[in-house]
This record gives structure tokens, sequence and C-alpha cells, in this order.
């Protein structure tokens, strides 16, 4: 990593989930694919693929769910794909109904905008692409961290400046810094 | 690790021909209460084959209600192949003898944002479904029960359980031709539902492989598979870090050679599953017996799990 900056992200943080490629599970006797919209072309292509068992498309968001999903069988598959944050949201509702946490399978998300909580005012915002970032309900300059919360879905904003209010380093884009990491790894 | 607990025994119970049950009472103060599939580690002191003193350290699964701890019970069988511990704890231990626990520790927990528990049990694998029941009747949770024994020898407390409407049990006699069709029990659950399994390895494959076959979730099968350690060719151990050298005989663990060194090793189950007693191979080949590192790990021969495991080589060189 690049030592001269300010804002180091550690590439060793375990709460970061990653994305493996997905492959179509064989045994599954249903195969769920579920978008957060019309463009998900991985989730489109791994469904042209499958072969087997009984196929459903599904276009929504964890609170749009379908609740007759929870009349499928403990054998389905789920293939999830979207923003980070939609990732986890439909990955709880489905855990949730009872879906067992190996069949359900997280696709990489497309873009490396983040969906942060604010850890002073507990406000969340989506779409975060920089750091640091001002919190849209209390203002205070937050530095975007690597620490995931799998229950929100979201990564964990500290105020980057609480000691000295003079000492705000630039922006830097999230995207690069992911780069980075993955360079680091 | 916690104080051990100094207990008196209670009572002595003969359950099945191969079954003694044991009733523990703190000689000083309380116990604590524990969860559904807890076990204590026994500790032995006794004699060997030879008239040697010698300290057996067992894990037994708690068979009481958690709930309850004004006592501890466990079930014993007598193993077939023991290196001491169940044979002593079968002809040695009398009502009034004192006995030293560790602490309740569970590896073996039900998942309670589970939607339905179904128990799958093989002989003397009924003992951590025995703490499970009252606990799955308190809280409401649907379950049932599927326990395969062979006649009397095996078929511990089927008339104990409990068994209604809301915690079914079936039983499979297998000297009796009776069998557990695991494809239909396994097959036939709702969304939401997690497995337990405890008993004989064949059991805990069979689960595996038809869950397998049938696309079920193996994050929702759960095992105990923790067996006490199976004798072995007789090694020698040299330790870096102490200097000490030990030898291993055929009927000791090398955690139970090392403690008899006086080398302490972190440990819980001592049955080859929690990973407490990790330790570094530095020379020789270790013959990996446990259920806890991964082939890849085992491969590596770089760790080993004294607990259970010994060595292929004449000799090993530990890193403590
Ligand atoms: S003590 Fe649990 S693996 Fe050895």
């Amino acid at each position: 990593m690049n030592a001269s900056t300010d804002i180091e992200l550690d590439p060793a943080v375990k709460s970061r989930p990653d994305y493996p490629p997905v492959a179509i599970d064989a045994r599954a006797s249903h195969q769920v694919f579920i978008a957060e919209d019309n463009e998900q072309t991985s989730l489109t292509a791994l469904s042209e693929q499958c072969q087997t068992g009984e196929k459903l498309s599904i276009v929504a968001d964890a609170e749009s769910l379908p609740v007759s999903l929870a009349e499928l069988p403990l054998s389905t598959a789920l293939y999830v794909s979207g923003s980070e944050g939609y990732l986890w949201d439909i990955h709880n509702r489905l855990t949730e109904m009872g879906f067992g946490v190996d069949k359900i399978h997280l696709l990489a998300p497309a873009s490396a905008a983040r969906r942060l909580f604010c850890t002073h005012c507990y406000t969340t915002m989506e779409g975060v692409a920089h750091t640091p970032y001002t919190c849209t309900g209390c203002g205070r300059p937050l530095l975007v961290r690597d620490h995931f919360s799998r229950i929100l879905g979201a990564y964990v904003g500290v105020q980057i400046n609480a000691e000295d209010p003079a000492d705000l380093p630039a922006t830097e884009s999230l995207d690069e810094s992911a780069s980075d990491v993955k360079e680091a790894c | 690790m916690s104080d051990p607990i100094q207990v008196r025994v209670a009572a002595v119970r003969t359950v099945s021909p191969k079954i003694r049950e044991f009733t523990l009472e703190a000689v000083s103060g309380q116990l604590f209460s524990f969860s559904p599939g807890s076990h204590v580690v026994v500790t032995m002191k006794g004699t060997n084959a030879e008239g040697k003193a010698k300290v057996w350290k067992n894990a037994y699964s708690l068979v009481s209600d958690g709930f309850d701890a004004s006592r501890y019970v466990i079930a014993v069988r007598l193993q077939d192949e023991s290196r001491g511990g169940s044979v002593f704890m079968h002809t040695q231990v009398k009502e009034g003898d004192t006995l030293e626990i560790t602490p309740p520790s569970n590896l073996f927990a039900p998942v309670w944002s589970a939607k339905k528990h179904v128990l799958i049990a093989g002989g003397v694998g009924i003992t951590p479904f025995m703490s499970y029941l009252p606990e799955m009747k308190r809280r409401g949770a649907a379950t049932e029960m599927h326990y395969s024994y062979r006649g009397d020898a095996t078929g511990a407390y089927r008339e104990e359980l409990q068994v209604d409407e809301q915690t079914p049990v079936t039983f499979y006699d297998g000297a009796a031709g009776e069998r557990c069709d695991l494809k239909a029990v396994l097959g036939s659950q709702p969304l939401g539902t997690h497995f337990y399994v405890c008993g004989p390895e064949s059991l805990i494959e069979g689960v595996q492989e038809t869950a397998m076959e049938l696309g079920l979730p193996s994050s929702n099968i759960h095992f105990e598979a923790f067996a006490a350690p199976q004798p072995g060719q007789p090694f020698a151990v040299q330790l870096e870090g102490s200097g000490l050298n030990i030898q291993v005989s055929e009927d000791e663990s090398l955690l139970e050679a090392l403690e008899r060194s006086g080398v302490e090793v972190p440990n819980l189950c001592r049955g080859g599953v929690c990973g407490q007693c990790r330790t570094q191979v530095v020379d020789g080949e270790p013959e990996h017996r446990d259920s806890f590192l991964s082939d890849t790990e085992k491969a590596d021969n770089d760790c080993l799990m004294p607990c259970v495991s010994r060595a292929r080589s004449s000799s090993l060189t530990l890193s403590i």
C-alpha cells in the first residue's frame, strides 16, 4: 500500500466480504436468480448457463421479495446480483426465511460504491464513492473504513478530524483504494 | 482455562449393559447451569494395566437438564477398545467418590434461529440430545428425533425420552432389522430446518452424503464427532521449546503424555474437533486423526492436534 497517504485501508480487515466466482449449484432442486434491476448482466449470463432444476428469476428489493419463496424446499439455490448493500439486504431476508447460508450465492458487485453507516448519528448513505465523505445526517467528515457490517450491509464511517478540526485529508476515490487493497493481497 | 470443579458421585446407575450413568453434585458451592449439547471433561486418576499410576481425561456429554444446576448427569459407554477411561468409570467409580471435572463447555449447541430441529442419534450418540429435549420443550421449538440403536446394548434412555406431539421420536432397533431411511427423513423437511447428528462415524457420513445428494445446505447439518483417542504405535517426542524428550506409549494420547510430563496444552474437547490443542510440528510426520484440520492443512504436516493424533514416523519434534 501507498504509505504516503494519510488514509490507509487495512488489507487484513476480516469483516470485509469477498465475493468468489459463482458457479451453478447443480444439485439444487430449484434455481432462483434475484436481481436488483434489469442491468445485472453477469447474473443473466449465469442463469442462461443453468440447465438443472426449476428456474425462477426475480427483480425485486428486499422488502418486495415474494413471500411465496418461503415455500421452496431447503435444496433451493439462490443467486443474487446488485449493489453491495442490496446483496446483504437480500441475504439477510433469505436467511430469515430459512435458506441455508451456503445456498445463497452473492455475485461480486459491479460497482465499488459503498453503503456507509455513520457511527455518530446512525445515518445510512448509499452510493458512497470517496473518502472522507460528509455525513448527510450530522455533517461530520467521515473516514470510510473497510470494516463491514453484514447486518447493515454497510461500511462503517468515523469522524476523521475529531482531534484536530483543521486536519482534513484530501479526498480519495474508493475505487482506487479497492484496487490498492487487491494489489496488496 | 477455567478452574476445575470437585464433584461427588451421588448415584451410579446401569442404564443398559454397556452404559452407566453417574450423577454428580458439587462438593462445595454451586454448579453452573449449562446450554443444551454441553459436555464436561472428567479427570480420572487410576492405574493402568501394568499397575502404574495413570491419569485419564475424557469428555462426556451432560445428559441432565441444563436448567437444573443442582446436579450434572453423565452417561459413559464401555468402549470396546478402551484405553482405560471408560473401564475406570465402569469398574472403579462408586457412590461417594470424588471426581474432578471442567466447567461445562459447548461445541454442539442448537442453532436457535432454526425453524425446526431434526435430531438424529445413533446408540450412545443419544447423550447430547438428552439436554436438548427439555430446552426445546421450554422454548416450544419444533423438534423431531430419530434414534437408531442395536437392541438393549446401546439403546439407552428409550423409556426416559419424553415423546409427545411437540417432540416426536421415531425408534429404529437395528437388532430387529429396523433402519432409519435418511433420504426420507432429510428430504421431507421444511425451509429453515437444522439437522444435528451424533453417533458412529457411519451415521454421520450417511447423513452428510444423503444431504449432499439431496442438495441440502451443509451449513444446516451439524454433527458431534468427537471420539475418545484411539491407541497406536508408541513414538518419541522432542520438545524444542522446553528441551524435553517424551515417550508416548501405545495406550496414551500425545496430549496425555505431554500432561504427564508437566506440559500444559490448551484443550477443550480432547477428541479432535475444537481446534484448541493445535500444536506446531517442526520435524517428523504426524498421523492425523482429528476432524478439525482441513485436508490441505493435514497434508502440510506442520501442525497436529495432540489430543487424538499421533506419529507416522518414529519420532516427532514439536515447537513447544
Ligand atoms: S482438544 Fe479439541 S481438538 Fe484437541
